[in-house]
Parts: C-alpha cells; sequence; structure tokens
C-alpha cells in the first residue's frame, strides 16, 4: 500500500506502508520534513500534523475530541481537513492516500 | 578536551542519592546498557524496581502506556493510595484522563504560542546577562541559569516579580528535596511523615498551596481570567474538571519543573563551553542555533529518571517483569547510548537527527514545556555568545544530590567580555 505526501517544497514523496502503521510512524521512518511525532503517537503533542488531500478526508475517519483540542496546538494553522497523523492507521481503503506536509508561517 | 569523566566504579547504588554529587554515574549506567538491560535493584528504602537504560528499550517501552502505568507514582518511592490521590497531579495519570487534563493547556505551551515569548526572553536574557558578567568570576548557575526560567515562570503564571525569589526556593524545596542546600526536610535522612500527603513530602508544598489560594483569590478579585492558571480549571473536551486538590498540585508541579529542569540544562551547557572551548565560537557563527538547544538538553538530561509501575507481566531481555513492579526509565542512560548516538559524551552542538530523551519523548506524558525550554536555551546561549570572548571554570562544579534530578547547582566560572 502507498501512501504519497507533497513536501513543503512542492516535490511529491511515495513509500509503501504496511497496513496497521500509523501515518506518523510511516512519516518517521521515511524522512519526512516537519512531522516528528515527539510523543510516540499518544496524542500528547501535535509535532504529526497533516493536512489530509480533501479528496480523501472522507475516508480517513472523524477527528476525536482529544485530537481535536490538540489540532488547536500545532504549529502550522489548522486547515478543514488537518489531522495528526499518529490518529489514522493504514489500511486498504487508505492505499493511495495523499497527504499535504503543512508549513509554518 | 573532556567536559567531565564519570568517577563511579560501574557499580553504583541507583537510590543512594550520595551517589550522584559527583554527576550522573554513567561507568555504572554503560555497564547496564551493556550487560544488564533490565537491571533489578533491591532497595532498603522500599520495594525494589527495574531500571532500563537502553535508548531503544525507553522508547519502546514508553508509548505503553497500558502496560506500563504513571498512575501509581513516578518517583521510585513507594507511595500508598492515600498519598497518591493527595499528590498526584496530570504526570501521574495515564490516557485519556491525562488528555482531559493535558489538552487545556497544550495550546499554552504549543510552539506556535510560545514562540510569540521570543522578545520577552530576549529582553529578560539581556537584562540577565548584562548583571552577571560584570563581575567577572561568578556563579553561573545562581547569577544566570536560575535567574531566566524563574522569571518566565512569573510571566506565565501572572504572579508579582517580588514573589519570583521565594517561589522558586519553595519550588527548589520540592524538586531537590534530597539535597540539604535546599532543604531542611532531606527526605531520605529525616522523618517526612508529617508531610507524606503533601507533594514531594515537603512542607514547602503546604506553603506552595496557601500561596496559590492567595494568588487565585487575588486574580478573581481583579476579574483575571487570563492564563493558564485558569485554563486548567476549565472543563476538558469529556467536560471532566480537575479538582482543588489537584488544582494546587498543578500550581506546584509548575513552580518545580518549569523551573530547575531549565535551569540545569543551561548550567549544563555552559559546563561545556568551558571545557569544549570551540562550543562558543560556534555559537557566535550562528549555524548551529537551530540544532544546540536539544543537544544541550540532551547534555543535560535534567530529568534522569521516570519511574512507572506494570500493569501486567512481561518478558524483556530474560526477565519477567510482574504486575505491580516498578520499572525505571533512565533517560540519562539513553541520552549516552552509544548505539543511539555518536560520541554520546561529546557535545556536537550541529548533531541532526538529536533523538534525546531528556523531555520524555516518545511517551503521552513528554514534557509540556518543551518548547519553551529549547527557545529559552537557544536565546540565552545566543545572548551569552555575543558578550563574552572566553568561558572557563573559577572552581569545581558541584552537583545536586539527588538521582531524580540532575544538574550543577554551583557552577564557578570566570568570563571575558568581547
Amino acid at each position: 500500500m502507498n501512501v504519497t505526501w507533497t513536501l513543503p517544497d512542492g516535490s511529491t514523496k511515495t513509500a509503501m506502508v504496511a497496513e496497521g502503521t500509523n501515518l506518523m510512524e510511516a512519516a518517521v521512518a521515511n524522512n519526512i520534513p516537519n512531522v516528528v511525532g515527539e510523543c510516540g503517537g499518544c496524542l500528547s503533542c501535535a509535532t504529526c500534523h497533516i493536512i489530509v488531500d480533501p479528496d480523501w478526508a472522507a475516508k480517513v475517519g472523524d477527528v476525536g475530541d482529544f485530537e481535536d483540542a490538540m489540532l488547536d496546538a500545532t504549529e502550522a494553522e489548522r486547515g478543514d481537513s488537518s489531522r495528526l497523523s499518529c490518529q489514522i492507521t493504514m489500511s486498504l481503503d487508505l492505499d493511495g492516500i495523499k497527504l499535504i506536509v503543512p508549513v509554518p508561517e | 578536551m573532556t567536559i567531565w569523566t564519570p568517577t563511579d566504579d560501574g557499580h553504583a547504588d541507583l537510590t543512594d542519592h550520595d551517589t550522584f554529587t559527583n554527576g550522573a554515574p554513567h561507568n555504572t549506567f554503560a555497564r547496564l546498557r551493556r550487560d544488564d538491560p533490565m537491571h533489578w535493584t533491591e532497595w532498603d528504602g522500599g520495594k525494589g524496581f527495574w531500571s532500563v537504560t537502553r535508548h531503544a528499550d525507553i522508547l519502546e517501552l514508553n508509548r505503553q502506556s497500558d502496560l506500563l502505568s504513571s498512575a501509581q507514582g513516578i518517583r521510585i518511592e513507594d507511595q500508598s493510595q492515600e498519598e497518591y490521590m493527595a499528590r498526584r497531579t496530570f504526570q501521574e495519570t495515564d490516557p485519556p484522563e491525562h488528555m482531559s487534563t493535558r489538552v487545556k493547556v497544550a495550546k499554552a505551551f504549543s510552539k506556535q504560542v510560545i514562540s510569540g515569548f521570543e522578545d520577552d526572553i530576549r529582553s529578560l536574557c539581556v537584562d540577565i546577562l548584562d548583571s552577571a558578567l560584570q563581575a567577572g568570576t561568578f556563579d553561573a548557575t545562581k547569577m544566570i541559569a536560575r535567574e531566566l526560567p524563574m522569571r518566565m515562570l512569573g510571566r506565565i503564571l501572572g504572579t508579582p516579580e517580588e514573589d519570583l525569589p521565594w517561589l522558586v526556593d519553595k519550588g527548589d524545596a520540592l524538586m531537590a528535596n534530597t539535597d540539604p542546600d535546599f532543604t531542611d526536610h532531606v527526605m531520605d535522612k529525616l522523618e517526612t511523615d508529617e508531610y507524606r500527603l503533601m507533594p514531594f513530602n515537603s512542607p514547602a508544598g503546604a506553603e506552595l498551596y496557601k500561596y496559590a489560594d492567595t494568588l487565585m483569590e487575588r486574580k478573581a478579585a481583579a476579574g483575571d481570567t487570563s492564563g493558564i492558571l485558569h485554563m486548567i480549571r476549565q472543563p476538558g473536551p469529556d467536560g471532566k474538571c480537575i479538582n482543588e486538590r489537584e488544582f494546587k498540585n498543578f500550581f506546584c508541579l509548575l513552580v518545580a519543573a518549569g523551573n530547575d529542569t531549565t535551569r540545569y540544562s543551561l548550567a549544563a551547557g555552559m559546563h561545556a563551553l568551558c571545557h569544549q572551548p570551540e562550543l562558543l565560537g560556534q555559537i557566535k557563527e550562528g549555524s548551529v542555533l537551530d540544532t544546540a538547544p536539544d543537544e544541550i538538553i540532551r547534555w543535560a538530561s535534567p530529568a534522569s529518571y521516570f519511574r512507572r509501575t506494570a500493569t501486567r507481566d512481561f518478558d524483556m531481555h530474560g526477565n519477567t517483569i510482574k504486575a505491580g513492579d516498578k520499572v525505571a526509565y533512565w533517560f540519562i542512560s539513553g541520552n549516552r547510548d552509544e548505539t543511539a548516538f555518536d560520541d554520546p559524551f561529546r557535545v556536537d552542538l550541529a548533531r541532526t537527527p538529536n533523538k534525546h530523551l531528556s523531555f520524555g519523548q516518545g511517551g503521552p506524558h513528554v514534557c509540556l514545556g518543551m518548547w519553551l525550554a529549547r527557545l529559552e536555551v537557544r536565546i540565552l546561549f545566543q545572548e551569552l555568545a555575543k558578550r563574552i570572548k572566553s568561558i572557563e571554570p573559577a572552581g569545581e562544579a558541584k552537583f545536586l544530590r539527588s538521582n531524580f534530578v540532575s544538574g550543577i547547582k554551583n557552577l564557578p566560572v570566570t568570563v571575558q567580555l568581547t
């Protein structure tokens, strides 16, 4: 299964990601800039902020209450399809998903 | 040149606070990482405990808060349920309860909001340095490292300037409750049972409780609903509020943890500058400013360990850890792990990546104040480097008597101004 990130410089990077891996871990494993995951995916730091391509937004599920609160603590501005990537787990439905790495002002 | 060489014999007693008065026992940690990575310590002072010393193992376990809980205490000392409930903060809770409290203040401590303090911090640094450096020879922990986080804390809490030295003395009495320089109630020497329901078994906890009451009454009378002390008392996304006792413990936590960790990072950084003279030039030149804070904070490792408690049996490195066993993550050891860092006993201000564990990275309790700490460290060293040609030791650096907080409490230095 593939994930494609649009990087801050406008280029894209595609990587194979195994089912069950969360998308923060996938980004860190692939050295995607600006996706850090300081808390290891425990919803405590907001450093794995990602913008889901609007075409994929419906497929990644809803934002939980705590995630919603933490999304107010991201470094780059929150957008309509902003998510904490540690809260999205790779599945067959998400094969080919496109993500945009947010750029802080 | 070496900044500092550990002197322990490789078999130091990790429960003995005196062990740490010569600096952390890194020969012991190196041996444990190599030969005994899940190490059992029998202890006269309470139940024995496991020590996790490898970087990879700490990361592996730290994120598993369902297996290793914070909700039975986070220091090696045992707590009764009554003591735990009386003294706990959100540091001593697990998800999702932990999140319920944390999200209320997460934005206030976010990188974006904290970066708004840059000008404030710079102006404090300029004040502090201009006053300290003119002495030529002085205690850099007392005159510089202690001052900056203390004054920033005042801005964050909204406390009057004149109260700050008192607050920081009380915070020290809590955090450094095993060092006679900071408290008359040395925890492992005197009977502190009278204060067992107070934060850190300390009478300073009672004084800080009283101060918090007065401060909040004053704020209420003035109609002041700004700041984190207000935010933390609001309902979370799940509608839950913390109780009065938890609020006061949170206040104590801010006063204590918001102070000494950054202080000891700044002190360790200045100590490193004394013994690795090339560092000052690198900071002056400016190219390492983005990476230097994390390296200085790795080097300092102010929080030596945090403890968890196993919720069920599990096996690791040939040992069975039983439900109820205490497990200490020695971040200070993980930060010197040869398999995670090239030349870990050398300060490399350009180190990238720098996967240090000083903030408890990789778990739900990752330091709330990490962006503030990084910013304070960056600006202090930037402003310091502008003002001095050299910094040298002017006497022996003295380490705190504590296995919990690692820090240089006295750092005599001589500087030459530019």
